[in-house]
């Protein structure tokens, strides 16, 4: 390395350090505090630390509403990716492998899917003529028909990549379509399913637009409504409102953290093939 | 007669009825409902009323102006800075993955998380913010009070938590520029600036694209960070489509709420598809 | 019986028509190979058969019976893809049992059909590697061990040897010689590779644009090519063909050909007299390229240590009675 480099890279993590990372410490520092220390949010680490006891008291809020939402959000998450994966590698699938009118039309409704924004309002009238307002049920399948598009586009790119020789060895083999789909083709997706997982999972748990419009009622709560609502609840206690900031930020740091490959994988091939 | 094929199209059946239901269906309908007076409890046809309303009213008006100003300045920010990042971050300095980590770890943040965080940070007198600046003898603005601010400062959190996806979009980008490029534009004599406007700004050109792409649609679409900062306020200054949809839905006005959903998407389909078929008809030519 | 017929089978590709119409009847147990150059139609001959693509009229036949319409996998037949098309994320054995366990046949049939196929494929060793960690001649056999597993009436090879270096396919050559002769069983056998058709082939079927030019035992095929296509395509190196007005001074009606080892050159004295332009030494013999008066470029291939050099003047005569005539 040489020492302009060394210079710029001092550089560029001290900027970095200043725009990117002291908010994190002003969240973390902050979270621990006492109410009146946090009043005015400053760069300094708390004059007595009560991490856990600030912990407990966001966990309690609400007759512990957090956990209610963390449990709703996982259900969300994990339901919605759970068809992703099937249904969208299945479309992915025939849609890469049978080149007919049918399935290039399907690829331009598709590609509309990723840009267009939802119709709000007629969505809630629908699910409310099929009673799925206000379930985590419908939640699920709204996340599904939200998520489907990239989910179709990266598998397809993706399955481009398996010879096709494979599904025809199994054909010959006397394999039924879904015995192909099950055994053959979906074991060899397990890369792109990985990421596709992690960056739907977060995108799912950090939704908060979808939940709010189709998901109201206290019972219903998802993690990033919670911190919405508590936010009036803790306008005198910051040290609660960023512990609670900590606490929804941990999932996708852990993610993040553990994943970071298939991240940067599926951001960039969502986006420089979208 | 036809053997039946080992793909079969009722592989496409789950997925296409959930999209179909839960996405088609109520985006057709959403048509018919922008032009009725629609409630809670009725629908009456009441032909383009709201449309008319929407650019009457000027604080509905104001929101259509706000999110194609939103967009844009998002979008070029991003673009900019995303690719002078992308550019600093695959130059080899000290620290260089690190920085590409925490460039990017803001994109994975709940959105909601950096709006409340920001509008903390942001506050006029007792944010972190302005707290440094007068410091350095600087009396910081209201960022999110001044009605002719609010927008932007929203737009810069916008910015300063999307840059990341940019930055890993160009690097991508950079990355399948072969050397031999550089090395020949060396040899030719030229300084680093052209190289970075001969070379890096033409080839990247595809990363570009996507970055613009994305960048547009996000930002028009945007909801949850200015809801989570400002409430389209103060006022109506700082309203964007999205804000103003939820708004009227919240009153009951589900006619006028449906009809700025069809303005956002008519909005976004006649300025991404050019520039997209324009975008890329520039790249296929080189 | 387990013989394999085909009747005005064509096929087309929207506009394209691909196969123009082929009959043939490749013998029980016979070891038949389809030859011909790039394009011609050879996979998409052998993926009809196969099933895997459906002609456009015309009928298969497979041991007596009309199978057509049926789908691959009641066809009693097994396919060697060129690629091999092994799965990467199974074991070899469970590469080798997969149609098996497809079938939901009980654990311990498959365990058993699966060691008696390593067995014979001398391929016990690998059972439990994956196929990225096979050489290429490994997973060339894995590939027919997948197929022998089906006890298949027919085997069908797709040029299954084009992946490997030339050492190993002269191996693998005779490694699926005694196989066939082992398992007695019809094999028809795709490629471009002549060598391979002559050396392997009881019956080469060569193809071209589509249709068949001519069927025939190797030699027969060497000997008495029945159209100028056929003269041309089968023999390295290519016989010399002649057109119009030359080929009409040799006796022939339109084509005239001679193939370069039957060619014979001399100091003095032949039919043809031209200047050596270029040899080509490969040690047993060597090929001489010729620039013959009235005739134009000949070809010919004489014993290694015969000295020439370019610019030399030769004489050369065709051996009587190697000569082919259309
Ligand atoms: N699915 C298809 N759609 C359209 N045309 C096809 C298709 N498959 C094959 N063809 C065309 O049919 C012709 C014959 O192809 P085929 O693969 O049978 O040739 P081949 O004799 O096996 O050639 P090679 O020796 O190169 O493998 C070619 O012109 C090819 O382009
Ligand atoms: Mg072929």
């Amino acid at each position: 390395m040489r020492p302009r480099q060394v210079i710029l890279g001092i550089v560029s993590m001290a900027v970095a350090f200043v725009i990117f990372v002291i908010p994190f410490l002003l969240v973390i520092f902050t979270a621990g505090k006492t109410a009146a220390d946090a009043s005015q949010i400053d760069f300094t680490p708390p004059v007595r630390w009560q991490f856990w006891q600030n912990l407990v008291d966001v966990v309690q809020t609400r007759d512990y509403q957090l956990l209610l939402a963390y449990w709703n959000s996982t259900v969300i998450t994990v339901g919605a990716i759970a068809g992703l994966v099937i249904f969208g590698a299945m479309v992915g699938y025939v849609m890469q492998r049978r080149d007919t009118r049918l399935t290039r039309a399907l690829y331009f409704v598709v590609l509309s899917g990723l840009m267009i924004p939802p119709a709000v309002v007629p969505t809630i009238w629908l699910l409310q003529e099929i009673n799925l307002f206000k379930t985590l049920h419908g939640m699920i399948l709204i996340q599904i028909a939200y998520g489907l598009g990239f989910t179709v586009l990266l598998y397809r790119s993706f399955i481009a990549a398996i010879p096709r020789d494979l599904d025809e060895a199994a054909i010959i083999d006397g394999g039924t379509p879904l015995q192909i789909f099950f055994r053959v083709i979906l074991p060899l997706l397990k890369p792109v399913t990985v990421t596709i997982i992690v960056v739907q999972a977060i995108a799912i748990f950090n939704d908060f637009t979808h939940p709010l419009y189709y998901l109201p009622g206290a019972e219903n709560v998802t993690v990033q409504i919670t911190l919405y609502n508590f936010q009036s609840q803790f306008v005198s206690q910051l040290n609660l409102l960023f512990m609670n900031i900590l606490l929804i930020t941990i999932p996708p740091l852990l993610v993040f953290v553990f994943f970071n490959r298939q991240i940067v994988a599926g951001m960039t091939a969502g986006g420089v093939k979208g | 007669m036809q053997r039946r094929s080992p793909y079969p199209y009722w592989f496409l059946l789950p997925a296409g009825t959930i999209f179909a239901v839960f996405f088609l269906v109520p985006t057709v309908a959403s048509f018919y409902f922008s032009l009725t007076y629609w409630d809670p409890f009725e629908a009456r046809f009441a032909g383009f009323e709201n449309y008319q309303q929407f650019f009457s009213e000027p604080f509905l008006a104001r929101g259509v102006m706000n999110t194609l100003i939103f967009a844009v300045l998002t979008s070029g920010l991003k673009t900019v800075l995303g690719l002078l990042l992308a550019v600093l971050l695959t130059s080899g300095l000290l620290g260089q993955s690190l920085l590409r980590s925490v460039v990017f770890f803001p994109v994975l943040v709940s959105t909601i998380g950096v709006g409340l965080l920001f509008q903390e940070l942001m506050h006029p007198t007792e944010g972190a913010i302005n707290v440094a600046l007068e410091a350095v003898g600087i009396d910081g603005p209201g960022w999110l009070t001044n009605p002719s601010l609010a927008l932007v400062s929203v737009a810069l959190v916008d910015v300063w938590r999307g840059v990341g996806l940019a930055t890993l979009i160009y690097i991508a980008g950079l990355a399948t520029i072969s050397p031999d490029y550089y090395e020949a534009a060396r040899i030719d004599g030229a300084t680093r600036w052209q190289q970075f406007w001969r070379v890096t700004v033409p080839l990247v050109r595809p990363a570009t694209t996507t970055v613009i792409i994305l960048s547009l649609i996000g930002g028009l679409r945007l909801f949850d960070l200015i809801w989570a900062m400002t409430r389209g306020g103060p006022g109506f200054a700082s309203d964007v489509l999205a804000s103003v949809i939820y708004k009227q839905y919240q009153a009951g006005f589900w006619g006028l709420s449906t009809a700025g959903n069809v303005i956002l998407f008519l909005l976004i389909a006649l300025l991404i598809v050019p520039l997209a078929l324009h975008l890329n008809r520039r790249e296929a030519d080189l | 019986m387990s013989d394999v017929v085909l009747k005005g089978l064509r096929k087309s590709f929207g506009a394209l028509e691909v196969i123009k119409g082929v009959d043939l009847h490749v013998a029980s147990g016979e070891f038949c190979v389809f030859v011909g150059p790039s394009g011609c139609g050879k996979s998409t001959l052998l993926r009809m058969i196969s099933g895997l693509e459906e002609q456009t009229s015309g009928m298969i036949e497979i041991g007596g019976r009309d199978v057509s319409r049926a789908e691959p996998k009641d066809r009693g037949i097994a396919m060697v893809f060129q690629s091999y098309a092994l799965y990467p994320h199974l074991t070899v054995r469970e590469n080798i049992g997969f149609g098996l366990s497809l079938a939901r046949r009980p654990k311990a049939e498959i365990a058993e059909k699966v060691a008696e196929v390593a067995r014979v494929l001398q391929l016990e060793d690998y059972l439990d590697r994956k196929p990225k960690a096979l050489s290429g001649g490994q997973r060339q056999r894995v590939a027919i061990g997948r197929s022998i597993i089906r006890d298949p009436q027919v085997f069908l090879f797709d040029e299954p040897l084009s992946n490997l270096d030339a050492a190993l396919r002269a191996q693998m050559r005779i490694e699926l010689t005694e196989l066939h002769a082992r398992l007695g069983t019809t094999m028809i056998y795709v490629t471009h590779d002549q060598v391979e058709a002559m050396t392997m082939a009881d019956k080469i079927v060569v193809l071209n644009g589509g249709r068949i030019e001519q069927v025939g035992a190797p030699m027969d095929l060497y000997d008495n090519p029945a159209t100028p296509f056929v003269a041309g395509f089968i023999g390295s190196p290519k016989m010399n063909l002649y057109e119009g007005e030359t080929a009409r001074a040799l006796g022939a009606g339109s084509v005239y050909g001679i193939r370069p080892e039957h060619v014979t050159l001399s100091e003095s004295g032949g039919l043809w007299t031209g200047t050596v332009r270029h040899v080509e030494r490969l040690g047993a013999d060597s090929i001489i390229h010729i620039e013959a008066t009235g005739l134009g470029p000949l070809v010919a291939r004489v014993e290694g240590h015969r000295a020439f050099a370019p610019g030399q003047i030769v004489h050369a005569s065709p051996i009587d009675g190697r000569e082919v005539r259309y």
